[in-house]
């Protein structure tokens, strides 16, 4: 057996990762809790390092390595991005809930970026079996990280079910995964596509393949009703990593479902679109609707993601270029709401309480206007109001829906979406036309806390009014 | 030298936004120099810079500027774009905009100096007002800009409604008078009327052109004129008519034509360099503006045009006739605006847009002039705006003294002085008008120029001449604190130097103009006249030089008309001074009608306020409660709501539901997908 | 019917048998027990298979590791599977519909049509002296060497955070540190003190 030593190059950032990941665990072991801020740094500074390291290779093209169980192409560059950011700015908001709460442990870091590294495999993956892996690993993490806070009964409960349920669907994926090896002898997405290309489209083998892959990266994403898990484990876990759970992993589960239903199913698309129709429609429905009855802020913008969701397979399911850049927009987009809107709540929480009731933000707008504006403008943007954000990537998807001929769809879209302003604007109406209880909380976070979550808020406007690069970006991406 | 240009327009735009932003959020630190200097500063580099589009479009005749900035977006083929489109008309507006700005910026120094007198005590808005207010007049310049540089009507409409919202904030700034919130307030609705008409006209603009740039919309408006328009089954209307008649009611509203003018009056609620500023010299004017700027539309439609006309005229005439009667000297310049927005308007009718526009520049100088005047009587006065309170201020105030009577003089068309040039060719444009309604209209701006006359003179002679009224006044309501009168004494000098920098234009910007605005072709391109309309051009040919038009004034009818009105102003208010009182015991009648603003105020309210109370109650008794709320919004909520509540439990908590759904769904798929598909 | 059929049908039943019981049984303990001859089989039915290698790492790992170890927890928690039952009877016409429906779409799809002799033919029987566990070692360490590293990171993942999950210290615990109960001297824990005597009354 001749063998060929495969080109590292492109896999160059998850090398760093997993080289700095094992460095800093072991580091870790030899801090003493005064000097744990050199984990963060570290960790910090380990996606800043990735970041530098695919941003470099972004110019080199698409290429295949390790057997062609990888890929390196713009996309996932682009979305691997995304995912540096977004963690960084997950561990920089939580810094301080995790002090407060005695969770500022190296274990925190260390499994955070073993899941960046798992969203990387899964992102560049080219094979069943890399996306299988990527997905555990990444799983794997979050489950852990969900259950960091040990002594919540809640925490406990929620990582309990994400368990489960998690395990429920990969068993799920992982048959649909081998059915489709048993249809087509191999795992690599190319061959699969060519191979399936080649098929019967009505085949009701590939149909219950498609099923069961299907379910595997709805439960990924939220969408119902594979979404049971998704309000009680972002409501259960520590705010700090249900801001984890809704940000990056996202990028990786678009990425997931690109790599599956594009690059290894593209040929069934007509067999898919109508499976991700369903989707779409109970998932703007039930996010939309049952996010009205929320109390809990958490618990809303968790319904919230899953009527997100909807939209984003809006984009996908309409199997055009253009519709897969505007989902990958949304999901770049809505990445960025959901970090400042759960990011709100750690700013509001301080040791010992939780600020993720909507009452909390009662009259907010007294004691702080100026986090009042911001959420503010994370409400109206994810409510899909221009100029802001939200409103040009449910504009994008939307456009993508009308140019796949599914008029109905994106009235179905729309007059959720109408609907699921109310939630948003209650919040709104809350902050500036309530009364705050005695003793409602106030702003006491840090101060990189309170600038970058300015930042990230007033960057929901600026994007809003120069909404044409970013997208020329996820265009160029999907090129 | 393009690219530096197109810089140049950048600049003129943000510079006085930049002040405004550091005024505004940044004014309790700066201070109070701070934030006028700033947006002295801003205006004044807008000034210059206008001056030098000024040089290079004018003076140099070196072509127009145009070109776009940013692309807001682009859908279906549409693009909306910020722009700027820098030819003569709108660099004229550009200078004459920045600098009245830049008067009224200096001016409100002095005005607004003691500010925290206008707010009650311990009033968080009295906070750091003077920086507001600051703020506020440079936004409203970068609006104005906006607007008057715009390319395209997405922009045009963006500045539209800035220097509606500022024309809000300022008329409403005392906003701890109820009085001024609710001039604001009446301000805001009016001109919601006409924006939603001009909104209709962009449209309507949009959806016949599918283009929202000028050139593109004007290239093509020629071949768009015969098409026809059902609006409802039955009829058939011009588009262009439609297009212009919506377009020129947003013109009704922004430049408060009848019956839109409600607002107008009461809007000098607001400080008086405002009244300046924006309800005499600039914002007013955009109606006018507009409606020169969409000249290659209006042409195509001789029945908008008319239609503009009549109510042009009808608001120089009876607009004029209550000046007569008002006692606050703000609201005789009020009023004197709204006549002399009237015949700017008329102008428009006739076809003589660029007669219109001179007018517009002549009175945006000797209107902003006589308003600041009054602003400065009104600090001299201790803010008293009554004019029955004053008298005989010429010797206290010389400065103001003479540089309203140059005001005045210009108003009323006194030959030689600029306001002259320009009513005069509008007068002369109306009488060589062949459109249906130039008749009409030739009598009221005839008419009109009595009615100025003495109306403006009534003001001057009652404040500046006669007994010193102040006297008794003052002993009337300050018997306890201060037993010397306050004599009035001359404004400092950042009030009385913008007085004299406005009174020489007052005078000279006439004759310097009148060749090439009025019958040169100043304008090129810009405004365009179709050969059956051009008024200007059968006028040009009698026409030889500004003197010899002055000469001939002394020999026409508005002259003499004038000269009357002043005579009898004298007669009535400095000779036989019991002559009015009796006048108005005989015409009660009128008086009250004048009183009453011909009732367009009781009308409104009883009729649009009224009806849209009555017609909200029907819609709300029927509509809202019991078909929209119990049917759709209560109906739907609560389906919604009951929904809602009822998924939630779907949401139980148990790990086996939950598996269980998720096996649902499973099925679910394959029912649909396996077995149907 | 070959010998290795009626071997593999055998296994297969007895594969079927044991899975049924280990969720059926009430006693946790034959539940586990049941496990252990259900991986048995299956390694039996993987040896028919040729795969060997994966066989004997089937049992010395899960039977020999993971199951004892699942046996010393079940046997040292005092289980009530009562109340757990409780809702069995009532939710098990529901689970039993709605198996058989998914088993019917199940037949449907996945059958002799797709996965017969015919798509599947046997494959070429390897010689006694081809060794499964070199072209295994070849394989992981070349070509799927990547995913293999991925495995080992989640399985480092999985170490960490089951430590993160259960090693702690928490305070208030009651616990002995010999080494300080020897040093310990005599002044650290008694006092004498010097006190007058109390008056009778």
């Amino acid at each position: 057996m001749n063998f060929v030593m495969p080109d590292f190059m492109p896999a160059l950032p998850e090398m760093f990762l997993l080289g700095m990941v094992c460095f800093i665990l072991l580091l870790d072991l030899f801090l003493s809790e005064r000097s744990r801020v050199v984990t963060y740094l570290l960790a910090q500074s380990t996606l800043l390092g990735a970041l530098l390291l695919t941003v470099s290779l972004y110019e080199e093209g698409r290429a295949l390595t390790f057997s062609d169980t990888f890929v390196h192409d713009p996309m996932g560059s682009v979305l691997k991005v995304f995912i540096y950011l977004a963690t960084f700015l997950v561990f920089l908001y939580a810094k301080d809930y995790l002090r407060a709460r005695n969770m500022f442990k190296g274990e925190f870091y260390v499994l955070g970026l073993f899941g960046v590294l798992g969203m990387n495999v899964l992102v560049s993956a080219h094979s069943l079996l890399t996306i299988y892996l990527g997905l555990e690993l990444l799983s794997l993490s979050m489950y852990a990280m969900v259950a960091l806070q040990r002594d919540s009964v809640q925490a406990s409960e929620a990582a309990m079910k994400y368990f489960v349920l998690g395990a429920m669907a990969s068993a799920m994926l992982l048959y649909g995964m081998s059915m489709l090896y048993g249809i087509t002898g191999s795992l690599d997405l190319g061959q699969i596509n060519t191979s399936t290309a080649a098929m019967d489209n009505n085949s009701m083998l590939l149909a219950f393949a498609l099923v069961f892959i299907v379910i595997g990266v709805a439960f990924k994403l939220g969408a119902v009703p594979f979404h049971m898990w998704l309000p009680d484990v972002y409501h259960g876990a520590p705010t700090a990593v249900t801001l984890y759970l809704s940000s990056a992993p996202k990028l990786a589960a678009f990425a997931m479902m690109m790599r599956l239903l594009v690059d290894g199913l593209g040929g069934l698309q007509e067999q898919w679109e109508g499976m991700l129709i369903l989707l779409t429609v109970l998932s703007l429905a039930a996010g939309n609707i049952i996010a009205i009855a929320q109390t809990n802020l958490k618990r809303m913008l968790a319904y919230s993601a899953i009527s997100h969701v909807g939209f984003l397979l809006l984009g996908v399911l309409s199997g055009t270029q253009a519709g897969y850049a505007a989902a990958m927009f949304y999901a770049i987009v809505y990445v960025i709401m959901g970090l400042g809107g759960f990011g709100m709540i750690v700013l509001m929480s301080r040791a010992g309480f939780e600020a993720d009731s909507i009452e909390d933000f009662k009259g907010l707008n007294e004691r702080s206007p100026w986090f009042a504006l911001m959420m503010l403008i994370l409400m109206f943007s994810m409510a899909g109001v221009p100029p802001f954000l939200g409103f040009w990537s449910k504009l994008a998807v939307i456009q993508a829906a009308l140019g796949a001929d599914l008029v109905w769809l994106v009235a179905v879209a729309v007059v959720f979406s109408v609907i699921g302003a109310f939630y948003y604007l209650r919040v709104v109406k809350v902050m500036y036309f309530d009364k705050a209880d005695v003793g409602a909380p106030t702003v006491s976070a840090g101060f990189d806390l309170r600038v970058v979550l300015s930042a990230n808020s007033l960057a929901v406007l600026g994007l809003g009014l120069f909404p044409g690069s970013l997208l020329a970006l996820c265009v160029a991406a999907l090129a | 030298m393009l690219d530096n240009l197109h810089n140049v327009n950048i600049a003129i735009v943000a510079a006085p936004l930049l002040g405004a932003i550091i005024a505004g959020l940044f004014g309790g630190a700066i201070g109070r120099a701070g934030a006028h200097t700033v947006t002295i500063i801003g205006v004044a580099i807008a000034f210059l810079l206008s001056l030098v589009m000024f040089n290079h479009v004018v003076i140099q005749d070196a072509g127009i500027v145009s070109h776009s900035v940013y692309t807001w977006l682009v859908s279906d083929g549409i693009t909306f774009e910020v722009g700027f489109l820098v030819d003569k008309l709108s660099v004229m507006m550009m200078v004459v905009v920045t600098f009245v700005s830049l008067m009224v910026h200096v001016y409100t120094i002095g005005y607004m100096a003691h500010d925290e007198e206008n707010w009650p005590e311990g009033s968080g808005a009295g906070k750091n007002s003077y920086q507001r207010f600051f703020s506020y007049i440079s936004l409203f310049t970068f609006s104005m800009l906006m607007l008057v540089m715009a390319n395209n009507f997405m922009q045009l409409f963006f500045g539209w409604e800035a220097v509606g919202l500022v024309s809000y904030l300022l008329i409403g700034f005392w906003l701890k008078r109820s009085s001024a919130t609710y001039a604001n307030l009446k301000a805001f609705l009016v001109n919601r009327v006409g924006d939603f008409g001009f909104l209709l006209g962009i449209a309507a603009v949009l959806m016949y052109f599918n283009t929202l740039d000028y050139a593109a919309v004007f290239n093509a408006a020629e071949l768009q004129k015969d098409l026809v328009i059902s609006l409802w089954p039955g009829t058939e209307w011009s588009v262009m008519t439609v297009i212009c008649i919506l377009l020129f009611v947003g013109a009704m509203g922004k430049s408060a034509q009848v019956p839109l003018h409600v607002w107008l009056p009461d809007s000098m609620e607001g400080p008086t360099p405002i009244s300046a500023l924006i309800h005499a010299a600039t914002m007013v004017t955009a109606g006018i503006f507009m409606v020169a700027r969409m000249s290659p539309l209006f042409e195509l439609s001789e029945t908008a045009l008319s239609f503009i006309l009549i109510i042009g005229a009808i608001t120089a005439l009876f607009m004029g006739f209550l000046g007569i009667i008002q006692n606050d000297i703000k609201r005789v310049v009020a009023y004197s605006t709204l006549s002399q927005l009237g015949y700017m308007t008329v102008a428009l009718g006739a076809s003589a847009y660029a007669a219109g526009v001179f007018h517009l520049m002549t009175h945006a100088f000797f209107k902003a002039l006589l308003f600041l005047a009054a602003g400065s009587v009104i600090i001299a006065m201790h803010h008293e705006q009554d004019m029955r309170r004053m008298g005989g201020l010429r010797k206290y105030m010389p400065i103001t003294w003479i540089t309203s009577l140059i005001g005045s003089l210009a108003l009323i068309g006194t030959p030689g002085f600029a306001g002259f040039f320009s009513k005069d060719l509008i007068i002369e444009a109306v009488h060589a008008s062949q459109l249906p309604g130039a008749g009409f209209a030739y009598f009221c701006v005839l008419a009109g120029v009595f009615v100025t006359a003495f109306y403006s003179f009534r003001m001057y002679f009652l404040v500046f001449h006669g007994k010193e009224r102040f006297r008794d006044a003052h002993h009337g309501h300050d018997a306890h604190g201060h037993h010397a009168v306050h004599e009035p004494h001359e404004t400092p000098w950042v009030v009385t130097l913008p007085l004299i920098a406005l009174a020489i234009p007052s005078v000279l910007a006439g004759g310097m103009y009148i060749t090439d605005m009025g019958f040169g072709n100043f304008f090129g391109s810009a405004i365009q006249v179709l050969p059956q309309h051009d008024v200007l051009g059968q006028l040009a040919q009698d026409y030889h030089g500004p003197w010899g038009m002055v000469l001939h004034g002394f020999l026409t009818a508005p002259f003499w008309l004038a000269l009357a009105g002043v005579v009898t102003a004298w007669l009535l208010y400095m000779k036989y001074t019991h002559v009015p009182a009796l006048i108005q015991a005989r015409l009660q009648f009128l008086h009250t009608l004048l009183e009453q603003k011909y009732y367009a105020d009781r009308f409104n309210d009883w009729f649009f306020a009224g009806g849209s109370r009555g017609i909200g109650r029907l819609l709300w008794q029927w509509g809202d409660v019991r078909l929209i709320d119990g049917l759709l919004v209560n109906g739907s909520a609560r389906t919604v709501g009951w929904l809602a509540a009822v998924v939630r439990h779907v949401q139980s908590g148990y790990l086996f539901h939950y598996a269980f759904a998720m096996i649902l769904g499973l099925l679910l798929m394959f029912a649909l997908f396996v077995i149907a598909g | 019917m070959t010998f290795e059929q009626i071997l593999f049908y055998a296994f297969a039943a007895i594969l079927v048998f044991a899975a049924g019981m280990v969720i059926t049984v009430r006693n946790a303990v034959h539940a586990a027990l049941f496990m252990v001859l259900a991986f048995f089989t299956s390694a039996a039915l993987w040896l028919l298979l040729e795969a060997e290698f994966l066989a004997i790492t089937l049992v010395l790992v899960y039977v020999g590791a993971v199951m004892v170890l699942f046996l010393f927890v079940v046997m040292m928690l005092d289980l009530n599977t009562a109340p757990m039952r409780e809702g069995f009877a009532r939710y098990l016409p529901v689970g039993i519909v709605v198996a058989l429906l998914v088993i019917a779409v199940m037949a449907m799809a996945v059958g002799q049509r797709h996965f017969g002799l015919e798509q599947m033919p046997v494959p070429v029987p390897h010689g006694a002296d081809y060794s499964n566990t070199r072209e295994l070692g070849l394989l992981l360490y070349t070509t799927y060497v990547y995913p293999f590293e991925i495995a080992a990171v989640i399985l480092l993942v999985a170490i960490v955070a089951a430590i993160a999950l259960t090693l702690r210290q928490r305070g208030g615990t009651k616990t002995q540190n010999i080494a300080e109960q020897v040093a310990v001297r005599r002044d650290d824990r008694v006092r004498l003190v010097q006190m007058d005597a109390e008056q009778r009354k």
